[in-house]
């Protein structure tokens, strides 16, 4: 008797846990969607809940379902919190076949001469993905195995589904009464890219430069009026799968170059927007029949999603929800982004909250400046690292570029998130396209040089190409050996160019040093460099001596 | 008793009757980190005398079933099966071979229907039929014709069952303990860090985080967690978890000789839930279990080169913040393996995300230096001025290393060269550096507000 009574104890202990107060916000007041660059966004939600006095569960409906369970973090509860759970079964035809195992549904079969439906009283005994069985007072029976028109209607939800993701965490006792609690999860299915337009003046002095942030929701949710910011800068993030990071590309320690790490986030990126257009995984599932014979069709057993009795249930997200809305860009242009210092990186504001729609693109300006001071310039690097360094026939080809440093003095003096940059040239008749190139990262007072492109008018060749070095007693001594260059460019252009030669690293010198030059010798980047000055329609000559120990043998 | 039982007696009505265990009285799940977990069931067990199959549905449906242990006092345990040969239609025909269905045919012009016994002969690449004299194919004349299983076969189930064959010497009423280990359930620690730059503090939460995979929900389970990489020798990728948590403890952690507040089972840590908790399927549950405000933190700026080379384009230096669990410097307590997310605020006081490191099983007492990202306005140019063959074994490399700080505030950058040959030694330095290890240096230099600093230095190295 006594046995009993603990075993009633422990039976009646289940619905208390369920009994327990449960305070449900449906929606947040204010949203603030933090983007990275790394596919993600942090969302901080602020919500008003009205708190009982003893523990309490708080469920927060309406949160971004590609949200990672371990970033989810509630501050200004005022109370210690005891766990947060998130779950998320969605609600689809085959999760409610799952759950209703050992409950009872209602079986419609339409008979096909008489149309004439007849609902039969069914147990559900099995679903799975290889089919569905189910017991009737006849006996038992696979689902829409026997080509008769079929279809399953369920009495209630299973309670566990849900139509959206729900996180909830359980608060402990405390003081009663309306807080505004904060919670914050990072999600996946966000992205943000820079994108600058320069546009050069006839000159090719002065530039006009724009800057745009472009922002994507790849998600299904929708925010309205929210506090949207970027977060420009390379953080460290670990591996989603591996170690339940935040980043889908792995580490993004073990990535050496930015443009690597740019390369993943587009390729994931690809796969993100692709897996939003493609078919729900659930479709074919419960499709399984055992065989029958050749000459029957099986096509209609896969159909079995179709025909769950949709009035009882609801929608089904998975099968209607997800068609990708139109991309929709958005331009604020007027008013621009603001900027400040987060820890080690920039962060930009949009100046007034805004709607960010599922599936939606938008274009924000974080910076223009009008004036800025650049330098056109042709260039080409001698070294063994260049690929046509093999290959010196005729002329060798030049590099058209633009360049400048990143200061106030010089009209810009902005840090500049790393992105494509697109120039145009601008002449009193039109506009032209001159060419695109990206910029890593770039603090101010950095130097930046784009390369738009080879130039066709401007060329360097070799005067002496067949020239040997001079093998003097000292050189063969020494084994130090010099080879005399001759390098001559041409302008066909009508005004006068700069030419920029630098002379790198050759693999066959060792301790490579540069001598005897006819212009005076720089450094830049470790290479020496020298520039000239082309007239137009003109040329102009450098000469140098380039030498070093040829590698011993051993 | 319940409607499980009810509902499984109704399901082997035609077969053997089996006795089905009641619901879980306890459940405590030891949950260790890599992918399994004990369990153990306390269940009221009713049963007549003599020999019988017990059945306990609702166990985890990835239990490992060699480690199934079954303990009852007054019961002799023959056998124990795991029977979890899914249900589905294809499984049902299959066993139905040799034995009688009834297939119930509807016409399609007057819809009426007719109802015949059938053999099931085989069905292999199409359900054989034998009816009466006749053999036939299913529903090879693509007509409509339903197939009606009397019984559904004791082993084909839905859901993961163990069922036992005990031999019980007399009528038994009492609990018996079910025990096993199952894949499906893992934990994690996960970390989330406010850093306050301006107060060289950190606060820290940290929690425990249960995922359930194994397709069975645990009702108001008491559950503890084990801290700590036990050798699974039957894992089947063993070596390379291994590996990997030989390369999770290499992250930037010295671990330290204090002992923590946890409780220790042999050399692993234990964590025990305050309270039950319901564990879902396909749940993600956190539990806190560490709160801690005011833990001293320093950031620090990190450049690291391999080699001595040049580039056109600036280097971005790591940043670091480096904390102890020390007793006296905060935490005061070990850390379960697990992710840190690191949170600064932004100027209208919220808390924003600025990276994520991995920190291993950590003892009280360890340094940690968790890598946060790079820093975007720190960067440094490398430039090799000139290289010196010196003698057939060794050569000077003249290196100078622009170090720029768009910051408004002046930092310390860590410059390390390391990876360097067998014989090395600075030959000449701009500022002093010092010798890490055998094979690297380094040098802590100060960049100004808004500026710059050059370092040079002229490294001899050679075998």
């Amino acid at each position: 008797m006594r046995r009993t009574l603990v075993a009633l104890l422990a039976l009646a202990a289940l619905p208390a846990a369920a009994d327990e107060v449960r305070v449900i916000s449906p929606r947040p007041d204010a949203v603030s969607i933090t983007v990275y660059r790394d596919l993600f966004a942090l969302v901080t939600e602020t919500r008003t809940v009205d708190l009982p006095a003893g523990p309490v569960t708080l469920v927060f409906d309406g949160v971004v379902d590609t949200l990672i369970p371990q970033s989810a973090a509630i501050a200004d509860a005022g109370r210690e919190v005891a766990e947060s759970n998130y779950d998320f079964e969605r609600l689809t035809p085959a999760n409610i076949l799952k759950k209703s195992i050992g409950k009872s549904v209602t079986l419609m079969r339409t008979n096909p001469a008489t149309g004439r439906v007849r609902q039969v009283a069914a147990t559900l005994i099995a679903a799975n993905n290889d089919g569905v069985v189910f017991a009737t007072e006849d006996g038992n029976e696979a689902l829409r195995c026997s080509g008769l028109p079929e279809q399953l209607t369920f009495d209630e939800l299973p309670d566990d589904l849900k139509t959206e993701p729900t996180l909830s965490i359980r608060l402990a006792a405390g003081s009663p009464g309306k807080r505004q609690v904060r919670v914050s999860y990072i999600a996946h299915g966000f992205a943000w890219s820079a994108d600058y337009v320069g546009k050069l003046d006839a000159a090719g002095t002065r530039m006009d430069l724009h800057g745009w942030l472009t922002l994507q929701n790849l998600t299904g949710s929708t925010f309205r009026d929210a506090q949207v910011q970027v977060v420009a800068g390379r953080l460290n993030l670990l591996d989603a799968d591996e170690y339940n990071g935040t980043s889908l590309v792995g580490d993004t320690a073990q990535y050496s170059t930015d443009d690597s790490l740019d390369e993943a986030r587009t390729y994931a990126l690809e796969d993100m927007q692709d897996e939003l257009e493609d078919e729900p995984d659930d479709v074919e599932y419960f499709a399984g029949c055992y065989p029958y014979g050749p000459g029957s069709v099986r096509r209609e057993a896969m159909a079995i999603v179709d025909s769950i009795h949709a009035e009882d249930i609801g929608k089904f997200p998975d099968s209607s929800g997800e068609e990708l809305e139109e991309v929709i860009v958005t331009g604020f242009r007027g008013s621009m982004a603001v900027r400040e210092n987060l820890a080690d990186y920039q962060l930009y504001r949009l100046p007034v909250h805004t709607d960010l729609n599922a599936r939606q693109t938008k274009q924000v300006a974080f910076l223009h400046k009008p004036e800025v001071k650049v330098e056109r310039f042709y260039s080409v690097r001698l070294a063994s690292d260049e690929e046509f360094v093999d290959d010196l026939e005729g002329v060798i080809p030049l590099s058209i570029k633009i360049g400048w440093r990143n200061r106030v003095a010089d009209g810009l003096g902005e840090p500049l998130p790393s992105g494509l940059v697109r120039l145009f040239e601008e002449s009193a008749a039109s506009s032209l396209f001159a060419g695109e190139d990206r910029i890593k990262d770039s603090p101010v007072d950095t130097p930046i040089e784009l390369r738009l492109g080879t130039a066709l008018d401007v060329g360097l060749s070799i005067d002496n190409k067949d020239e040997e070095p001079a093998l003097t007693p000292l050189a063969l001594l020494t084994r130090r050996v010099y080879l005399p260059l001759h390098l001559r460019a041409s302008n066909a252009k009508a005004r006068p160019v700069t030419v920029e030669i630098r002379q790198g690293p050759i693999e066959e010198l060792e301790d490579m040093r540069v001598k005897g030059a006819s212009l005076p010798t720089q450094r830049k980047f470790g290479d020496y460099m020298w520039r000239l000055t082309v007239p137009a329609n003109g040329e102009a000559t450098l000469s140098y001596k380039v030498g070093g120990k040829a590698p011993s043998d051993d | 008793m319940n409607k499980k039982i009810a509902w499984l007696a109704g399901l082997c009505s035609v077969g053997v009757l089996a006795a089905g265990s009641g619901e879980d009285k306890q459940v405590s799940l030891t949950i260790y980190n890599k992918n399994l977990a004990l369990v153990e069931h306390v269940r009221p067990l009713a049963l007549p005398a003599g020999q019988q199959r017990v059945e306990f549905p609702g166990v985890s449906a990835l239990i490992l079933p060699q480690t199934v242990s079954f303990s009852a006092t007054n019961l002799e345990l023959i056998e124990q099966n795991f029977d979890y040969d899914l249900l589905t239609p294809t499984k049902l025909m299959e066993k139905a071979v040799g034995g009688k269905v009834r297939v119930v045919r509807t016409n399609p012009a007057t819809g009426a229907e007719t109802s015949e016994v059938a053999e099931v002969l085989s069905t292999t690449g199409g359900t054989v039929l034998k009816i009466g004299s006749r053999i036939e194919v299913l529903r090879d004349d693509n007509l409509p014709a339903r197939v009606i299983f009397d019984k559904v076969p004791d082993n084909l189930r839905a859901r993961p069952t163990l069922s036992v064959l005990v031999n019980a010497a007399q009528p038994i009423n009492e609990d018996v303990r079910l025990t096993y280990l199952t894949r499906g359930l893992s934990w994690d620690a996960d970390y989330v860090a406010l850093f306050e730059e301006a107060k060289g503090a950190l606060s820290m939460q940290g929690w425990i985080t249960l995922a359930n995979t194994s397709g069975t929900s645990f009702t108001n389970a008491r559950a503890q967690l084990v801290a700590g990489d036990l050798n699974i020798s039957n894992s089947d990728d063993g070596w390379y978890e291994q590996a990997q948590a030989r390369a999770r403890r290499s992250t930037g952690t010295e671990n330290g000789p204090q002992n923590g507040s946890q409780q220790r089972i042999a050399d692993y840590y234990l964590y025990p839930l305050k309270l039950p908790t319901t564990i879902a399927n396909n749940q993600t549950k956190q539990v806190s279990f560490l709160d801690a405000a005011n833990v001293k933190a320093s950031k620090g700026y990190e450049v690291t080169f391999v080699g001595f080379q040049s580039s056109d384009e600036p280097e971005a230096a790591q940043v670091r913040v480096r904390f102890s669990n020390s007793n006296a410097g905060g935490l005061g307590a070990q850390l379960p393996a697990g992710v840190v997310r690191v949170y600064a605020r932004d100027s209208k006081g919220q808390p924003q995300f600025i990276g994520e490191d991995h920190i291993g099983h950590t003892s009280a007492g360890s340094d940690i230096a968790l890598r946060i990202g790079d820093a975007f306005d720190v960067t440094v140019t490398p430039t090799l001025v000139q290289t010196t063959k010196v003698n057939k074994r060794s050569t000077d490399y003249q290196m100078s290393y622009l170090l720029r700080n768009a910051r408004d505030a002046g930092v310390t950058l860590t410059l390390r060269q390391i990876g360097l040959w067998r014989v090395n030694e600075v030959r000449a330095e701009s500022i002093k550096g010092r010798r890490t290890d055998a094979d690297s240096f380094a040098w802590d230099v100060s960049v100004p507000a808004n500026g710059e600093a050059t370092l040079t230095f002229t490294l001899r190295q050679g075998w």
